[in-house]
């Protein structure tokens, strides 16, 4: 299971700039869909990767379905090596992005970014629109029914039903 | 609170980005339940997160009950 309120702290109280995609994006809006680990997308400036550094490092991140004993290793080098990675830690699964299919990074898509006050933290999330744009740029067939869901969220908001 | 009380900026994005309905999207938008979503909607966004945190739960008490169910049979 993962702590989603335990790693959006971990995150934030580290100061780490990074903005809610994906799935958990989606629940902030509405979405009744289960989804199970936290997708980010961070910014790639050299102060961040050792905020995220630091962020995660107690919490042993690995690299999520490898087998156990690979030399991976948690540092500045390898954030500034890799691009995007999908982890597990203590704090369940978490998926870092430095770029998004149809979005690109963290600075081409924090202007159409909402800010929610969420577990004693400020955190950036994908807005709603945005959010259906980039799941329809990625093109995949799993994304039909999430992209009809939040379309009918959007629906929802549009005649007056709250939102976020 | 109302969710849209936790917002604290909220950028003007939302109304520029224009999102053509798509004829296969309408199709399957017929079959999304609008009764979960309203529901979800009176949440604020913590607890949105916080329903979230206990389906996952749910839901590995279900994994756990059926592979309890399988190792009993066999």
């Amino acid at each position: 299971m993962t702590d989603f309120a335990g790693l959006l702290r971990a995150l934030g109280e580290a100061g780490v700039e990074f903005i809610l995609v994906g799935g958990a994006a989606a629940t902030a809006h509405g979405s009744a869909r289960l989804t199970l680990d936290l997708d980010v997308v961070y910014s790639r400036q050299p102060e961040n990767l050792h905020r995220l550094v630091r962020a995660l490092a107690p919490r042993s991140p690995y690299l999520r379905g490898a087998p156990p004993g690979l030399p991976f290793k948690w540092d500045f080098l390898t954030l500034r090596r890799g691009l995007n990675f999908t982890l597990v830690t203590s704090l369940g699964a978490i998926d870092l992005l430095g770029e998004i299919v149809g979005g690109g990074s963290y600075e081409n898509l924090v202007d159409d970014t909402i800010v929610l006050d969420l577990f004693g933290i400020k955190c950036r999330c994908l807005s709603l629109k945005r959010l259906i744009e980039v799941k329809l740029a990625a093109g995949r067939p799993r994304d039909l029914e999430v992209i009809a869901e939040l379309e009918s969220i959007l629906a929802e908001q549009e005649r007056g039903n709250s939102g976020c | 609170m109302l969710p849209s009380a936790q917002i604290q900026d909220k950028s003007m994005a939302d109304q520029s980005i224009d999102i053509t309905p798509d004829p296969v999207i309408e199709h399957y938008r017929r079959d999304i339940d609008l009764t979960l979503i309203i529901e979800n909607l009176k949440l604020t966004v913590e607890e949105r997160f916080v329903r979230l945190m206990k389906l996952q739960e749910f839901a590995e008490e279900l994994r756990r009950a059926k592979r309890q169910q399988e190792s009993e049979r066999d």
